[in-house]
């Protein structure tokens, strides 16, 4: 009995020594790990709003399907709005973030993580599909399958209907919040 | 104790992927590329060399009882911290080992190596057994990863090597290559070794 | 339906032993015979279902509450060193017999990659408490598939003159290999 109450006690020290150091450089590594994961958003962000050099989180926006908003300004102007949305998509959610400028234009837009079929529904990260929106006034956008017919209407990446909408519900829901809300701030 | 024997018994007499077969599990999945596997053999060296030097320290304070959930606890412990450092420092191979690091714990060689060496042998001995037994392992996978990278993706270490009509086949990259090339050259080290010692058998 | 879908997901897309790669020592190790397949086989999942309950409870009620996630792998191998203890005494005690037929693989089981793997990768794919268990049996079906298949092809790989060199683990790892083949087949299904 004594042994067990003595055996126990040594492993209880040893496993507060490894708590105790795995403490130490987990608060060494977890600023770094933070810190480069702050470092890689703001520069994604900056890919989709290269005008602004300064960027501030916009708080109590996010809701639904709406992540994160960022606030570009440029000399204490501000230039436009970022939006980052979780839209579902046909293999799981489909990160999009979209960047809008103050005139009201869809200046930049990337798919992050996503879980789409290789191949097929991938392909909305794509150039040739993401400049569809490139550009474009920020309204409501519909997916058709046939060849665009005005400016709203993208043409869905063939056999991917599911992800070229999902992406889609991304936009509109970027450009949905920028018109009712992000343009009279 | 001769050092120098210590350390080329795991790096190539006693190797642990190609005479031991211990530690497939990582052997098999991280080789895609010779640089996964280089990295993989290179953070359980780290942990080997870790591990092997404090149970050594402490060889004489555990009781025998509960050496094993000790070894383990301190395994764990620097399995940890390798994956916490390679997490800030080395994302890109953090995320292409992913769950494979945290596995290195239950890395049968680790805890082999403790039972069978650390916990009878002084400091410096099980520090020469760790660096031997993990450049060992680390080796083995280099030249696992960069056979299946040559085949099945045309180049080494990321470098394209290949002439251009050369088609990569894919199925090396995949798991069944990973089990064929393994398999291959298991039976290749047989043969060179079976030769090297007619008189057995 | 979506129970449906990690069923078919970790027992033979990403079957554990031929895709994912976890609990290959075992696989090479205790598959010389059917019978001990079939006994490792139901150890194992009793072992990863048991784990995957009590790592997914630590993991919201201790780890996360407190923050010390960094924990995880230290406390998750405890946990299944000593469930894998409990669960050797409690068979002992109830069941000679089965204890007879699993006595012998239920210690290996602590050292099994696929046992911890399973529950770093319920925690990683958030899956709640009933998805976790499941995916756990799942993925504990999908391991006793693949080694009770594989022990048949060795039992007659047996009977045969194989080269002298290929002998072991060379043929074990080429036949795995066309196993594994087939599995990918079913690659895409979800």
């Amino acid at each position: 009995m004594r042994d067990i109450v003595k055996h126990g006690l040594i492993l209880l020290i040893i496993t507060t020594i490894a708590a105790f150091v795995l403490g130490l450089t987990n608060d060494v590594t977890q600023a770094i790990i933070v810190e480069r994961a702050e470092q890689k958003n703001i520069e994604s962000i900056k890919a989709l709003l290269p005008e602004a050099d300064e960027f501030q989180k916009v708080e109590g926006v996010a809701a639904g399907i709406i992540l994160e908003v960022y606030e570009g300004t440029k000399g204490g102007n501000v230039v436009g709005y970022t939006v980052k949305t979780l839209p579902k998509g046909y293999g799981g959610t489909v990160e999009t973030l979209v960047g809008i400028s103050i005139d009201g234009k869809v200046v930049g837009l990337k798919i992050g993580e996503h879980t789409e079929t290789p191949g097929l529904g991938s392909k909305v990260a794509d150039a040739a599909f993401v400049n569809n929106f490139i550009g474009k006034d920020a309204i409501a956008f519909s997916v058709t399958k046939d060849a665009p017919a005005k400016d709203a209407d993208i043409q869905a990446v063939s056999g991917a209907t599911v992800s070229s909408n999902a992406v889609t519900t991304g936009v509109n829901a970027s450009t949905e919040l920028f018109n009712n809300s992000l343009k009279n701030r | 104790m001769n050092l120098g024997k210590v350390f080329s018994k795991g790096l190539i007499f006693d190797n642990p992927t190609f005479v031991q077969v211990l530690g497939m599990c990582p052997t098999l999945a991280v080789t895609t590329s010779a640089q996964n596997g280089l990295g993989m053999g290179l953070a359980t060296t780290a942990v080997l060399i870790g591990s092997n030097l404090v149970i050594s320290l402490t060889r004489k304070v555990i009781p025998s009882k509960i050496r094993i959930p000790a070894f383990v606890v301190i395994i764990a412990t620097f399995v940890t911290m390798v994956g916490m450092l390679l997490k800030a420092y080395l994302p890109a191979l953090d995320a292409a080992l992913g769950i494979f690091i945290p596995l290195i714990v239950v890395n049968c060689i680790i805890l082999a190596r403790a039972e069978s060496f650390a916990s009878k042998n002084s400091v410096i001995a099980s520090i020469t057994d760790g660096l031997g037994m993990g450049l060992g392992f680390a080796g083995a996978l280099v030249i696992l990863g960069g056979i299946r990278e040559f085949f099945g993706a045309g180049s080494i270490f990321g470098t394209p090597v290949m002439v251009d009509f050369f088609h990569p086949a894919r199925i090396i990259s995949q798991p069944p290559g990973a089990f064929l090339v393994l398999g291959l050259l298991l039976a290749i080290f047989n043969g060179i070794t079976s030769k090297s010692r007619p008189g057995e058998k | 339906m979506e129970i449906f879908i990690i069923l078919v997901s970790s027992i033979l897309v990403n079957n554990f032993v031929l895709s994912r790669f976890l609990g290959i020592c075992p696989f090479l190790g205790v598959s010389r015979q059917v019978e001990t397949a079939t006994g490792m086989g139901m150890a194992v999942t009793f072992v990863m279902a048991m784990a995957a309950f009590m790592t997914k409870l630590i993991q919201t009620h201790i780890l996360e509450r407190f923050e010390i996630e960094y924990m995880q792998t230290i406390a998750f191998i405890l946990v299944i060193a000593a469930l894998v203890q409990l669960v050797e005494m409690i068979v002992q005690k109830t069941s000679p017999t089965l204890y007879q037929s699993l006595g012998v693989y239920l210690p290996l089981i602590t050292t099994n990659c696929a046992v911890l793997g399973l529950t770093i990768l319920n925690i990683n794919a958030d899956y709640n408490l009933l998805y976790s268990v499941i995916n756990a049996i799942a993925a504990a079906v999908g391991f006793s598939l693949a080694i009770v298949l594989f022990a048949a092809i060795r039992e007659r790989i047996e009977l045969f003159n194989v080269p002298e060199v290929f002998k072991g683990f060379p043929i074990a790892l080429i036949t795995a290999s066309l196993m594994s083949l087939a599995f990918l087949g079913f690659a895409g299904l979800v």
